[in-house]
Order: C-alpha cells, then structure tokens, then sequence
C-alpha cells in the first residue's frame, strides 16, 4: 500500500491545507500552472480518457467519454456541475474533499472546464455540509484572489467564473438531470432522456456534470500523466478510489484504494478497517452505498472492488460507500431502514416510484410489526418488477436491489415475519387472474 | 420519410416523428398515456406509453421517442402489457374509488384503460391509502379532488405554458406530491376551464356541472362558439333538449385544443328564463307585449302594410348574430320588396378585451361574414332619422334598445317595430310585434370568424315548437311584402349566396367540420384564373 | 382583505439587513437567472429570519418576479426550508443504515425521554426540536446529528446529555442577559 501514491487523500492528514497557502506548499496548483498556459483544452480531454478514469459519483461513466460529447459550436454557454450533494447512505468521501482539500476540486475543475471549454461553473453541494459550503466559498474567493478564476487565467487567455451554490435537503438532487433542475431554480426532479444534458442541459446548454471526486483525481493526471495513472488499479478500472467504510468495524473511515483491492482487505486490513469489533461476526456487506445489491459474508470474502469484478459478482462499485452488516443486526429491520429512506426521497414525478416506493416501504413495515400478509413476499416482488426499468431516473432501481438481494440472499430472515397457514380472507386472488391477460 | 414496423406491419412516417403520434396514427388508437398531450410540452412522468423497440434492451416511453428509419415496435408484448398492467396498479393504489359520486365516471382514462388492460387479481394491497384534500374549490369554475389526481402534470403545464399565469403547482414529494393552488391564489384566469377537459380522471372537475348529467346520456353535435369573433370550434352536449356544456372542438386553425371559460358557460344563454314559446304582440291600451300567437302577430303586420299603404317605408337592421344564411336572405329578399337595409351592426357595439390566446375584442360570431356580405354598420343617428309615423322597422336577432338608450328612443318613433328574437329582451317590450326565432344551437347555420374562416353549426337542439326558424320568418314576411323566394333551407340560401358572391363561392356545398379559409380559396382561384 | 391582499400586504413588510441585502444584489448578479437565483435567496431568508414566516415567499417571488407557486414548490420539496419555527436547537438524528447499524434508534429514544419531544416535535418555548433525518455523509463516525451548521458525531447517550445541558445553560445566560438589558433600557 505504501507504493500507491495518495491522489485523493494526500493531504487529509494535513493541518490547514483548506488553505490556499498550505495547498500550494504541498505542490498544489502546479497542474494547473503547468497546464493551462501551454496546453489545448482538447488535450486535457484526450489525457483524461487515456488514463481511463471514470465517474465516481456512481455510474462510473468514462469521463473522458463524456466530455467529448460536448458539441463545439452551438454558439450556447458550457456549463460545469460539479456534484457534491453527496447523499448515498453509507458514503461520506466527498465530504472529506470538502473538508481537507477543497482547493484540490477547485484545481479540478478548473482544468476540467478548460478541457470542455467552459465558463461558468457551479459547485453544488448538500445544504446540510453548511460549514463547508462556508469553506468552500472561502477557498473560491482565495483561487481568484489568486488569479486562478476570473478571466484570463495564468496569462492563458482562459476565464472560468465559479459558484458555489448551497443545496436544500433532497437525495435526488444528486441525480445529474435532478441537480441540474435544481440549479435552474425548479424542485430537484430528473429529466426525461433524451436529449442528454451534454447537449441539453443546464438552461438548455451543454453541461456536464460530475462528481468531486472525479474532478479531484484530474490535477494529478495532468501532472504524471496517463500512463501513470493507468499503473495502478486494474485495465478496466484504473485509478485509485475513496471507499468509505461504516458499520461495526474498528476502524470505519474513507480510504483511498487502488481499484481491484479485495473487499476483505478493506474490512480485515491492518491498513483499513482492521475487522469486525469485538463479539460480532461479518454477515453481509454493501459494497457500494446503499442502492447496490447486497453481498453474503461469504461473497464479501471473494470480491474485488472494482467495477468489473464487482459487476460480476452481481453487484456494484457504485458510490464507493462499503458498509459493513454485523451478526448482531437483522436483515428486515436494515431494509426497512432503508426502504423508508427511498420512500422519502423519491422526488414524486413518476408513478412507479412514487408509488411503488411507498408501497415497499408500507410492506416491509407492515411485516415488522407482525402484520403482513401472507403473501407479502411475492407482492414486494411483484412492486419490484413493476419498478425496475420502467422510470425515469434510477432512484426506483436503487430501491429494488436491496429489496430484492436483501430478500433472496436472506429469505429466512423475512419468512420468519410472515404469519403461518391460512391465507387471510381479503389476499384470496381470483381464479382467473392469471389468464386475463388481454 | 421513414419505414418503420409497429406490431409486424410496415408503415412510413417522417423521421423524427413523435413515435406516440405514429403509432396512435398506425393503430387508429392511442397508447395508454395520461400525461402526453399534443398540446402541451412533453412530461414522460406517467410511464404508461411504454413500447418494446428491437435493439433497446428498456422499454421506452413513446411519447419521448422519434421516428427512426427501420425502427421495430411492439406494442402488443407480454412484456409491455405486464409492465402496463403493473403501472396501473400503481396509479390505482391510492386512488378513491370515488366512481360513483365522480362526474369522470364515463369519461375517465383511468377507468378506461383499467377496463382495457388491468390486472383483476387483488394486488390493490395497502393498509390505509393517503389522504389528501377534497371537494376543494379552487377557482370560481374549477372544483379539486387531489386524492383522485394521478399527477400527469397536464394542468400545471397548462398554466406555465398556455395561459402562462403559474395559479397551480405540485407541492411536497415523493407520494406525498398533491397539485393545488399557492397559498392566497386562485384558478382565476380566462381559461381555468380547459384544465378539467385535461385532467384524465376527475380530479378537476367543473364547478358549473358537477352532479347535473351522467356522461354517458350526453349527445354530442358540431358547432361553434358564438362568444366571439374568434369563432371556437366547440361540440354541444345535450340530452333530452337541453344543452349541459360546451366542450372544444379540436381545430389547429382556430382555437388548438382550447376553449375560453366565457365561451363553454354561455349554454346557459341559449336556455334563458326569458326565452319565448310563441311571438309576442303589444297590447295597444297598456302597452304590454303579451304572448300571441303567429296568425294575430302577422295578422298586426298586415293592418300596418295596408294603413300606410305607398307611403309605407320599411327598415331593415340585420345582426352580426345571425347566420350568414339569415343575413343574405334578410338583406336581399326583403329589400326586393322596397325595404332598405340600414346596418348589420350599431357601429362601436358589443366591443370586449381582447387577449393574444383566445379572446377577441369583437364580442359577435359574423361580423366578418356580414362584411363579406357586402352589408354594413350604422350608427344611431341613422336610425333616428329613419324613424317616422310611415317608417316600419324590422330587427333581426338585434336587442337594439339594450345596446344604446339613443337607439332605444329612436324605436319609439317608428310607425311599426317587428322584432325577431329567441327571447323576451328589451326591444321585445318596444316592439309592436315579437316573433319568436330560435338560438344558434337550434339551427343550421354559417359564420365567418375574424380570420376569414366560414364554420358550420349544426342543429343541436329542438327548442320551443311554436317559435320558427329565422329563414322561415324572412319568407313569410317576405310573402307578406308580396316577394317569394326561390329557397327553401339553409343550403339552399348559401348555393345562391355563393352564385351571387365571388368571395363566398367556396360555401356552394357542404362545409367540412374544420371549416372553410375564405381567403385561401380566394387566392386559389386568383391563381388559376 | 382577501387573503391574497393579506399576504401581499405581509410581503410588503420584510427587507433584509444592509449586510444580506448587499449579498442579494451580488447572488442576483452572479446567477444567470432570477429562477436561479431562488434558494440561495431563501437560504438568506431563512438566515434573516429564522424560518420562511408569512408573506415572505410572497415577498421572495416579487423581489425576483418569479410566480408564487414555484416558490411554493420548492419550499415544500426540500426539507431544509421551514414554514415554522425549526427551534433553536433542531436536533435532526440520522436514522439511516450505517448510523441504525451503530444504534441510532437508541439514541433518538434517549433524547426523546431526555427532551418529551417524540420524533418532529418542537417544544412549547421554542427552544429544542427532535427530527430523524436521512443520511448526513458521517456514516463512519456514527451514530450522530446535526444542529445547525454542525455535527455531533460518535454520539452516546452521555454525550447527548453533556450537550444538551450546555445549550439549555447557553439559552438560559442569554434570557438572562436580555432581560437584563430590558430592565436597564426601562429604567
């Protein structure tokens, strides 16, 4: 681990390095005096998609990928989001960017937007992360007392104005088409798609949107090159990534990982999370903050992190967030937990999650308090299928896979809610349902 | 043009075409849909237009999808049927099942597409379902049942993008979301109304007529709005001789798919208390007009004509009201006898606000047609210096003495006033002789609007068996007057109105339901000849 | 009045002070519309005032000439904004699955019985509210909470305690001090 070089996390353990003083003492900003005055804004986008790096906010799109489909002369403004509305149970990484080393997003994003052209660019971060909206707004202000914003940057004829724009509580508004709305001043609801917001986005320009960690990892890919970003990881995700990791272990915090490291070494490392506290054993584990399906203890043990791997084992890298499940909980109750969650963040725009989201929740909830009805299994399965790939964004798919692994990789926990024998009277279905097919 | 298959047969379109509009177009029918409508941007929220494309592993809403050359559709799956199935559980989960008391019922997508494709096995399975606000008024015309809204958002695109005046919003999120006027706001603007003809199921329903007709007892004919020049394309909806509403007629030339709130409540005008059963005749010792019947009212016309004799002159004032039919016959047949036509129009008369949506300052439904007609306005002076023991004045479909006091006092110069009118009004207590005509919902008729479009309004209503048709009063009178007619009906009136006019030759036939662009037709023949 | 012409007459009575009034210019400036513009405004409201009182949507729609109904939307969408007093002291406990994991639950009951405040309760003074709220991004440190602008993480219920004596000690040095300036100002 010690040969990895700290892309994201160098200076975390640095006091003060918020500031624009401390940041520069470590090297930062370098990337971007090097940059700016001698490179075209293409060439930051073809270093970029050489390194291969991806989008770490969840979809873990390739960025260089993205930005290429910017159009060049529609005439409109570009706009640049960065997303921090960080609001993925199970994952605090950005915050720590945030926190310790916001001058390392603003660096960039700044060369992202030189990359795509771009001149206005917003960092939208969640309202509850107050203070370091405060923070954040204090680094902005030092880069341009700098003269890293403003117009003409480092004598590169480049100008880029920078917002920092406070959130107001809503897990969708993470959502790129959700954030985007939100920024225009609407309620954070996603947008139908097409057209995509690299062509239609942010006032009907082309806007790209992307995570803080994503944008964090570009400075040292302009300062080492691709090559040397694409020697740590594996082929297909190269890079390093923040995890965070929560639950009964010693020692839970965000860590900086090299794409392909095992799951297990994230839990049990000395490095890491050093293992399960005392008296509890591991049970399950969620490898990617909450909206990704549910790993046994068993498989926990045999899966790398990264998004081949992790794809292959029937689940996903997502947002990074790892959060471990001891012996000591149960299985209904953290569904619960969770259903409830996407049955109050569901924006309300499209009927299968709105409803559907409410009805999970019911359901579970029902069955907890002894309640459900027999036949409750095969109903939230049936919710589920009506949700799946039939909205417009994937808050109602990032509902139906906890649903559904918790309940398949854990049945015995959730048969054990329902009543037992006689169906009750008013779930009797009709003789004819199944052929009324029309 | 584009060859695309939808459900294994082959069809063109243009590229880029909305797919829902291809496929309802293919099938004859729409796709199940509540949110999408032509007339309003596209909202893809309530997912039921899902369609199976070969190629994209999802299933894609239509609405949102273009026309793409060698696209494969199916729209007949298993697998888009269960998903349509299971988007209309959804929708049903919290609803009311308020049908019975709901004036949807019959008319309601919700209904219908349950009926179409639903699931009939019990999967409705919640505890409680949520409450959110009833039998709420949200508008002088507009009544809210947010428990009942399925969120298609029609209604709030409605206020953004047509009338543009923002009165209603969805609040709060998730299934908590419920549509509803700001805090302090009402559904106040011109068009509130359009809102229930948009509204899928009967979460906005109008104030006007809840509870008063099952839907499914509603007849429906062609016609048009007579509110304004703008000349709305409208359906009557009747059943056992009344009028209960006026709905939109959909016509991109006039009115889109809209209506003003004005305009759909004026059914009621056309079944005022005031209306006659029969003509009136004024008394001559206490000056009332007395309901009569036709022999002694045209037996009253008759004395006149034989007491002034050759000194007799005769007055005509037509309206813009009436039909074109009327206004040839009346302008032609009578003056043939000696009459003289003084104005189709007070001039300044019946003006209103006019508005860039629907709303015409021009509060009649023919002033252009009259116009085309050659005819033209007057003014009060004339009228008054018309007036005289000899003179006889006859009005057509005009309560002269409610629009101007100094019309009202030139009547009462006149030797003989003969008013035809559908109801007692003000000129009716001036007349000498009232004779009951009928409302434009009681016959078949021609109005030119402020573009120069010729529209037919049919027949909707019986009306009152002893008043007569404004042709029929026109020929009897003119028979009186010694001058018969050639024609009989309405068509027969416009075949001879469009020999005599070149302008209005387009109107020989029958009028297609969209109507008729005067001067497109015009420009047309320019060219040919 | 109608009630229109009474929120209307509300709205006419708020400004903010010099100090917000010249940040509302700039964020007016700067955003690239006034829709733009709309929570970064409330978020000066709520900072001026404590929640959105009264007329002050209405106020905030005629100040950016935006309809009154969107601003009804969003405050009604995001759970930040507040049409009531939130509390001094909102207490807003994460209920979400890293911080359930870590005993959340226990700690929502112990402030519960702490306070006599069940989850979305406020007290009668003002003072202390109780909320359960999703995730804060401090899974690895809970269980926890938000007031205001900070958090309290690796929470126990010792921990709420000492807190809780400290902002009530807190409330009770300023009622103190403001009555006293009161007196001074009456004598």
């Amino acid at each position: 681990m010690s040969d990895m070089p700290r892309i994201l996390s160098g200076n975390f353990d640095v006091p003060n390095c918020h500031r624009i003083d401390v940041y520069e003492s470590r090297g930062g900003y370098a990337a971007l005096r090097k940059t700016l005055p001698e490179t075209l804004g293409t060439k930051v986008q073809e270093e970029v998609k050489a390194a291969g790096l991806r989008g770490r906010g969840g979809a873990g799109f390739p960025t260089g990928v993205k930005w290429g489909f910017v159009p060049k002369d529609t005439g409109k403004p570009v706009y640049f989001l960065v997303n921090a509305d960080e609001s993925e149970p199970g994952t605090f990484k950005d915050r720590f960017i945030l926190d310790y080393d916001p001058h390392l997003m603003i660096e960039g994003t700044i060369l992202s937007c030189f990359a795509v052209n771009c001149h206005d660019a917003f960092i939208y971060i969640r309202g509850e992360y107050g203070w370091l909206v405060d923070r954040v707004q204090e680094a902005v202000d030092e880069a341009y007392a700098k003269g890293y914003l403003g117009k003409n940057i480092l004598g590169s004829g480049f100008d880029l104005e920078m917002i920092v724009h406070k959130g107001a509580g809503a897990y969708i508004c993470g959502e790129e088409t959700g954030l985007i709305n939100s920024l225009e001043g609407k309620k954070g609801q996603p947008r139908i798609k097409p057209p995509f917001p690299a062509l239609v986005g942010f006032l009907n320009c082309p806007t790209i949107v992307n995570n803080v960690e994503t944008v964090a990892s570009v400075p040292w890919i302009m300062s080492h090159g691709a090559e040397a970003y694409r020697a740590i990881g594996t082929e297909r995700s190269p890079g390093t990534k923040l995890f965070s990791l929560s639950g009964p272990v010693k020692r839970p915090g965000n860590y900086e990982i090299p794409l392909g490291l095992p799951l297990r070494e994230l839990i049990f490392g000395e490095d890491f999370g050093q293992g399960m506290l005392d008296g509890i054993e591991l049970k399950a584990c969620i490898p990617g903050g909450s909206s990704v399906p549910v790993l046994t203890a068993a498989e926990s043990m045999e899966v790398n992190l990264d998004y081949e791997d992790l794809a292959a084992k029937g689940t996903m890298l997502g947002s990074g967030g790892c959060i471990v499940i001891g012996s000591d909980a149960h299985m209904p109750e953290v569904l619960k937990v969770l259903l409830q969650f996407y049955h109050h963040e569901s924006c309300g725009q499209c009927t299968p999650c709105r409803e559907g989201t409410g009805w999970l929740d019911m359901l579970i909830g029902r069955m907890l308090k002894g309640k459900g009805h027999q036949r409750d299994l095969e109903l939230l399965e049936r919710v589920c299928a009506g949700m799946a790939g039939t909205t417009i964004c994937v808050l109602a798919d990032a509902a139906v896979m906890p649903a559904r692994s918790f309940i398949s990789k854990f049945k015995h926990e959730f048969e054990a809610l329902l009543p037992k024998g006689i169906e009750p009277e008013d779930y009797v279905p009709t003789a004819h349902s199944a052929e009324q097919s029309s | 043009m584009a060859k695309i298959t939808i459900d294994g047969s082959e069809h063109d379109f243009p590229a880029g075409m909305n797919l829902f509009d291809a496929v309802a177009q293919a099938r004859g029918e729409a796709l199940p849909h509540f949110c999408y409508h032509e007339g309003l941007s596209i909202a893809g929220v309530c997912r039921m237009c899902q369609v199976e494309v070969e190629g994209v592993p999802k299933l894609l809403i239509a609405c949102n999808s273009k026309v793409q050359e060698g696209m494969v559709v199916h729209t007949k799956t298993e697998r888009v049927q269960t998903t349509v199935k299971q988007i209309l559980n959804f929708h049903l989960l919290h609803h009311p099942v308020d049908c019975p008391v709901c004036d949807q019922a019959g008319e309601c997508s919700l209904q219908d597409f349950y009926m179409k494709h639903g699931l009939y096995d019990a999967a409705i399975d919640i505890d409680e379902k949520l409450a959110k606000g009833k039998v709420k008024p949200i508008g002088a015309h507009v009544m809210l049942d947010a428990e009942r809204c399925v969120l298609c958002t029609r209604c709030t695109r409605f206020t953004s993008e047509v009338t543009k005046t923002h009165e209603l919003g969805i609040f709060n999120r998730g299934n908590h979301s419920e549509i509803d006027v700001a805090p302090g706001k009402t559904l106040d603007n011109a068009y509130s109304l359009n809102t229930v003809d948009l509204c899928p199921v009967g979460a906005l329903t109008s104030r006007d007529f809840r509870f008063k007709r099952r839907v499914w007892w509603l007849e429906s004919t062609d016609s048009v709005c007579n509110g304004c020049a703008t000349g709305c394309n409208m359906q009557i909806h009747h059943s056992d001789g009344k009028a209960y509403r006026f709905k939109p007629r959909v016509n991109r030339d006039v009115n889109d798919w809209w209506m003003c709130d004005h305009g759909r409540l004026l059914y009621h005008d056309i079944q005022v208390e005031e209306r006659l059963e029969g003509p009136l005749v004024r008394e001559s010792e206490s000056g009332l007009a007395l309901p009569g019947n036709w022999n002694t009212a045209y037996a009253v016309i008759e004395s006149k004509l034989s007491e002034l004799g050759e000194a007799r002159k005769i007055y005509l004032v037509g309206s813009p009201h009436c039909t074109l039919e009327e206004l040839y016959a009346f302008s032609t047949l009578l003056p043939a006898a000696g009459a003289e036509f003084l104005g189709y129009r007070l001039a300044g008369s019946e003006r209103g606000i006019a508005d860039d949506l629907l709303l015409d300052g021009d509060l009649t439904p023919n002033a252009k047609g009259a116009a085309r007609l050659g005819l033209r306005e007057f003014d009060a002076t004339a009228l008054a210096a018309a007036a005289g023991r000899n003179a006889i004045l006859i009005v057509l479909n005009n309560d002269l003495a409610a629009l101007s006091d100094d019309c009202a006092k030139a009547l009462t110069g006149f030797g003989l006033v003969v008013h035809i009118r559908d109801r007692a009004d003000r000129t009716a207590r001036l007349a000498h002789v009232t004779l009951a005509g009928r409302n434009f919902a009681e016959k078949a008729g021609t109005f030119v609007n402020r573009k120069g479009r010729a529209q037919a309004i049919e027949r909707a209503l019986e009306g009152p068996k002893n008043a007569r048709d404004e042709l029929r009063i026109i020929r009897e009178l003119g028979s009186l007057l010694g001058h018969s007619p050639v024609w009989k009906d309405a068509a027969d009136v416009r075949r001879e109105m469009a020999t005599r006019h070149d302008g209005l030759a387009a109107l020989a036939g029958a009028i297609p339901t969209a109507g008729v662009d005067l001067d497109a037709r015009q420009a047309d023949e320019v060219g040919h000849g | 009045m109608s009630e229109a012409e009474g929120a209307m007459k509300a709205a006419a009575a708020f400004a903010f002070s010099a100090e917000r009034e010249a940040r509302f210019q700039k964020l007016v400036e700067r955003y690239p519309t006034n829709f733009s513009a709309l929570m970064p405004t409330l978020w000066l409201c709520q900072e001026e005032w404590g929640w959105l009182k009264p007329g002050v949507p209405e106020w905030v729609a005629e100040r950016l000439d935006v309809p009154v109904s969107r601003v009804y939307e969003l405050i009604t969408f995001y759970t930040m904004y507040y049409t009531e007093n939130p509390g001094r002291f909102n207490l807003q406990v994460c209920r979400n699955v890293s911080c359930h994991l870590m005993g959340a639950q226990r700690i929502v009951k112990h402030l519960s019985g702490r306070l006599g405040l069940a989850p979305g309760q406020t007290d009668d003074e003002g003072l202390f509210r109780l909320e359960e709220a999703e995730c804060l991004g401090a899974c690895g440190m809970a269980p926890m909470m938000q007031v205001g602008n900070r958090y309290y993480e690796n929470l126990t219920p010792e921990k709420c305690d000492a807190l809780i004596e400290t902002w009530m000690a807190e409330a009770t040095s300023d009622s103190l001090r403001e009555s006293r300036a009161e007196e001074a100002s009456d004598v």
